[in-house]
């Protein structure tokens, strides 16, 4: 909300050039640093002490990242988190979030591992590495990096058969890579890349570099051919490129043996049902006092059921969950808070709407169609949604009413956003429908144009027991405005595919992914460029295909929209870019291209007693954010 | 006898060929495949889906070929040991189970063991004390423990344990045993988790053991033999142990045939809702996902293991009772 009030006046200073805010924060700390002497863990320090480890000054970059912690910390101790399956233990590498660039608490873009970074027009990306950072296994972390996972992996025929990461892509054109020097790379395009930076940051982030030192024993261009045959046999995989893809996954955190350069490593070789992730003596933050982090030493998680999580942090089973527990939840685990010594925190959420309602605009019935694109039948409906009664009955009165669209702690959010035809009123909406001239009625119902009566099928993906609930209510509200709502369960691909060719006229799923839209965001939800915008589908698939398939948008308001985002992704203008974005959203909140019920239902958040550093009031998003990412999970400690 | 056997391992292979063949039809059944569910999740999260990788995923696992050759390229394979790669572990089959047999063997025969020493004597008891207040105190709480769903009583005793013993909601073990070798102090863990699942699992199954033991041996006990032998002055533990009781044990034995395909998906949904780590989890999950060589080699286990479980349980029926003769109506 803070954020909110800014954007008028102050909001493109503040996001408009975060490499050289960096770069000189950097000037003033590069001179510290050389005078400066380091702290370390003592689990290190005793290491240190045997010679098995080099010395703190040695293992730190020349000019460590310095991130001020809520609280200066001490060292040692060990955390669990619960996983619902042994997949997501790849979720450390989105709470340790040590990313190239990435967005602290404030969602501002700072170089991390990065020492700085400078952008020119949009396309011309050039990367400053930290000099003498280096791998969790102690190798230097130099351009060669980026030079091997460039030239060798993305660009490599075998590895990637179908070409580089979309990401790295232009409109189909590939980068010039140029190696500088040892610290120094830069990535050019003709034209502007704004999905680059934020890529880098992501929760999953694009990975730009690999530790070729150690992926070079699994490339066919470097390995020695027996050794490498010998390799592929023993893990049982095809060829050399699945191994490959396998041991250097960045991501997964699934090879023990795999340099990295988040703050935890694991050590577990799967499959277990318990991972332990234990600190990386080079990584390179510090804190304020010129201490290594991350505080905590060792971080275990737990593979368990996703449908036993609950049961088991409500009985002390992890010291910081949010995963897989919800807010109904909340009373349960509130019971167990003062036996098992923690306490639950309320995270504001970020989906555009907890439930949305999509009338498809590009359904294959003509008169539905024709229907459904009226904007006067989609405000009708709107208004004709007694919102506060579902917030009351099925959120406990915990979320907020309001449209799909941005969140409160969004620059961009306005109220008009927000409540733009959700006032609850049954005379307007009537007027509306008698305004269009759907007035014959039979039993109560109204008659479409053809005579067929006015039932709407809204289908489902069959996942949620909330929708259903949702669906009863809007059914007795639609009621009286002469419309019929019928609920049709189904089965998430059956969903999916029944939306794509049309045959569904309206359904229900999760609103915004991502209702924290910032400056930097990419407007993909907002335009009709992905079939799985289920409101017009028909419109992505022809904005993807780019050849025939599918449909061109035919409505002035989605064809604005196509525009503002293909300008969007060309303009290097922060000024215009934050324009467009607050008119797409505009046209959306006017348009009511999706109606939206309830906003910002809390995520709870369980946090040991003795765990420290969490904030109490903060965001839980995937990207931006990374869920506990961007608090900083490094300057987390515990009491001993 | 030998010649029996032979025939019945040859009837088994059709058997299993054609188990095989149908599961792995119908695990492909539903819309989509292990990389829909992969894409999805990616979409979920708002992530773009990287579709050349997706593209390059699918050819590798050969999921872009028609699902006949699919078949035959997995069932060579299994032939040759090989049961190939678990998608959503990202290794191969053999590994992922391996790690869990060893606590599902455990489970089972504690789980077995259990039933046989609760419902053996209360069997006889209720047989021999028909309609006796004991006789209906026991047939109630049995029948009770025949009626209440499984993951509900799973549920509600491992709360309890949790408020009573501090015992952890889940697993098998405490934590810090995870991956650890075996230990004394593992050991006595792994006891005192296995506690709720024998319990949970063993009561539906003691409670049927306990009817069909008191039927078979209110039947033995109504015959003339034993009436005769009471008659003749033999004490009556002494006759009851050595004939009725023999003949009513049939039903203990023709279980051994289900305890192998136990191993494998024995209780699923009470470990899914222990979450303890064995297959039978393992299997849900893999339906679910599509994971179809893991679920597949699964459900091709399952059917080997029924077969030859039940073919056990049939020769040492044969063995222990002469009154069943192998083949029967085909030497007549």
């Amino acid at each position: 909300m803070m954020l909110g009030r800014r954007l008028a006046g102050g909001l493109a200073g503040r996001f408009a050039r975060p490499a050289v805010f960096v770069a000189a924060l950097m000037m003033v700390w590069g001179g510290n640093a050389t005078a400066q002497t380091y702290g370390e863990a003592p689990m290190l320090a005793e290491r240190v002490a045997a010679g098995t480890l080099p010395p703190v000054e040695e293992r730190l970059p020349e000019n460590p990242a310095t991130i001020d912690p809520l609280s200066a910390g001490t060292y040692g101790g060990q955390i669990e988190w619960l996983a619902g399956r042994a997949r997501d233990i790849r979720i450390m590498n989105v709470y340790g979030y040590a990313r190239l660039v990435g967005y602290d608490a404030e969602l501002n873009l700072v170089a991390d591992i990065l020492e700085s970074y400078e952008v020119e027009g949009g396309r011309i990306f050039t990367f400053h590495l930290r000099p003498g950072l280096r791998w969790s296994d102690g190798e230097p972390f130099t351009t060669e990096a980026f030079r091997y996972e460039w030239f060798d992996v993305q660009q490599n025929e075998d590895l990637r058969p179908y070409g580089p990461d979309f990401r790295l892509l232009v409109e189909g054109e590939l980068p010039e890579v140029e190696i500088i020097d040892d610290y120094t790379v830069r990535y050019s395009w003709s034209q502007p890349n704004p999905r680059l930076i934020p890529a880098l940051a992501g929760a999953r982030p694009l990975y730009l570099y690999a530790p070729g030192h150690y992926l070079q024993q699994y490339h066919q261009a470097y390995a020695d051919p027996d050794t490498l045959q010998a390799a592929v046999e023993s893990a049982e995989v095809q060829d050399w490129t699945v191994l490959h893809l396998r041991r250097g996954n960045l991501y997964s955190a699934t090879n023990p043996e795999l340099p990295v350069l988040q703050p935890w490593v694991n050590t577990t070789a799967p499959p277990s049902e318990r991972f332990q992730f234990v600190r990386n003596p080079f990584y390179h933050r510090v804190d304020n006092e010129g201490r290594q982090l991350p505080y905590i030493d060792t971080v275990y998680v737990n593979i368990s059921d996703s449908s036993l999580i609950a049961a088991q942090t409500g009985t002390g089973g992890s010291d910081l969950q949010a995963r897989h527990i919800r807010i109904d939840d909340y009373a349960f685990l509130a019971q167990g808070a003062e036996t098992n010594d923690y306490y639950i925190d309320l995270w504001d959420t970020v989906l555009g709407s907890e439930i949305a309602l999509y009338p498809n605009l590009t359904a294959a019935d003509p008169v539905w169609r024709e229907l459904m694109r009226d904007v006067r039948f989609r405000r009708a409906l709107s208004m004709a949604v007694y919102r506060d009664e579902i917030n009351e009955i099925i959120y406990f009165g915990l979320g907020r009413i309001s449209n799909n669209t941005v969140v409160p702690s969004s620059p961009f959010w306005t109220e008009e956003l927000a409540t733009e035809w959700t006032q609850y009123d049954i005379d307007r909406a009537n007027d509306l429908l008698d305004e269009i001239g759907l007035t014959e009625y039979e039993d109560g119902v109204r008659l479409l144009p053809d005579g067929r009566p006015l039932e709407i099928v809204v289908e489902t993906a069959g996942e949620r027991g909330q929708e259903v609930d949702a669906l009863q209510l809007i059914a007795d509200s639609w009621s009286r405005i002469g419309v019929a709502l019928f609920i049709n369960n189904s089965q998430r691909d059956v969903f999916r595919n029944r939306i794509f060719s049309g045959e569904t006229n309206m359904s229900v799923w999760f609103g915004l992914d991502n209702g924290l839209i910032t400056p930097s965001t990419v407007p993909t939800e907002l335009a009709p460029v992905d079939q799985n915008w289920l409101q017009y589908p028909a419109w992505g698939q022809y904005w993807q295909a780019a050849a025939g398939a599918g449909e061109a948008p035919d409505l002035p308001w989605a064809e604005e929209l196509v525009d503002l985002y293909s300008e969007w992704l060309v303009t290097y203008d922060e000024d215009r870019k934050i324009e467009i974005v607050s008119r797409m959203l505009e046209i959306h909140a006017d348009q009511v291209t999706s109606i939206g019920l309830i906003q910002s239902i809390p995520q709870p958040i369980v946090v040991a007693n003795r765990l420290h550093n969490v904030p109490v009031e903060a965001v839980y998003s995937w990207d931006p954010g990374a869920h506990f990412g961007r608090y900083r999970t490094d300057t987390f400690w515990v009491d001993e | 006898m030998f010649g029996y056997i032979v025939r019945r391992l040859f009837v088994m292979i059709p058997t299993l060929l054609a188990i095989s063949a149908i599961s792995f039809f119908i695990i492909q059944l539903p819309p989509g495949d292990f990389l829909t569910t992969l894409i999805n999740e990616q979409l979920s999260r708002g992530e773009g889906a990287d579709m050349g990788n997706i593209e390059r995923l699918r050819q590798l696992y050969g999921l872009d070929r028609p699902l006949i050759e699919q078949y035959f390229i997995w069932l060579g394979n299994a032939l040759r040991g090989d049961f190939g790669y678990s998608f959503e572990y990202e290794l191969p089959v053999t590994t992922v189970v391996g790690d869990r047999m060893f606590l599902t063997v455990v489970l089972t025969f504690a789980t077995t063991l259990f039933i046989w020493i609760v419902a053996f004597p209360i069997g006889i008891y209720a047989a021999t004390h028909q309609y006796s207040a004991g006789d209906y105190a026991l047939t109630f709480i049995g029948f009770l423990g025949f009626a209440v769903p499984k993951f509900l009583l799973g549920l509600v005793l491992m709360y309890l344990f949790n408020v009573w013993f501090g015992t952890d909601i889940g697993g098998l073990m405490d934590r810090q045993y995870i991956d650890q070798p075996m230990s004394w102090a593992k050991f006595v863990s792994v006891l005192e988790h296995l506690l709720t699942p024998v319990i949970v699992i063993g009561t539906a199954g003691t409670a049927a053991m306990i009817r069909r033991l008191r039927a078979n041996l209110l039947d033995e006990l109504q015959k003339q033999y034993y009436i005769t032998a009471l008659a003749k002055g033999l004490p009556r533990r002494r006759a009851l142990l050595k004939y009725p009781l023999r003949s009513a044990l049939n039903p203990f034995i023709a279980d051994i045939g289900s305890i192998l395909p136990d191993l494998i998906s024995g209780a699923t949904i009470v470990s899914v809702v222990l979450n303890l780590q064995t297959t039978g989890p393992l299997l849900l999950s893999a339906l679910q996902s599509q994971d179809m060589f893991l679920a597949g080699s699964f459900l091709l286990w399952l059917a080997l293991l029924t077969v030859i479980g039940v073919l056990i349980s049939d020769l040492l029926l044969a063995m222990l009772d002469p009154r069943i003769r192998l083949g029967g109506g085909a030497v007549k």
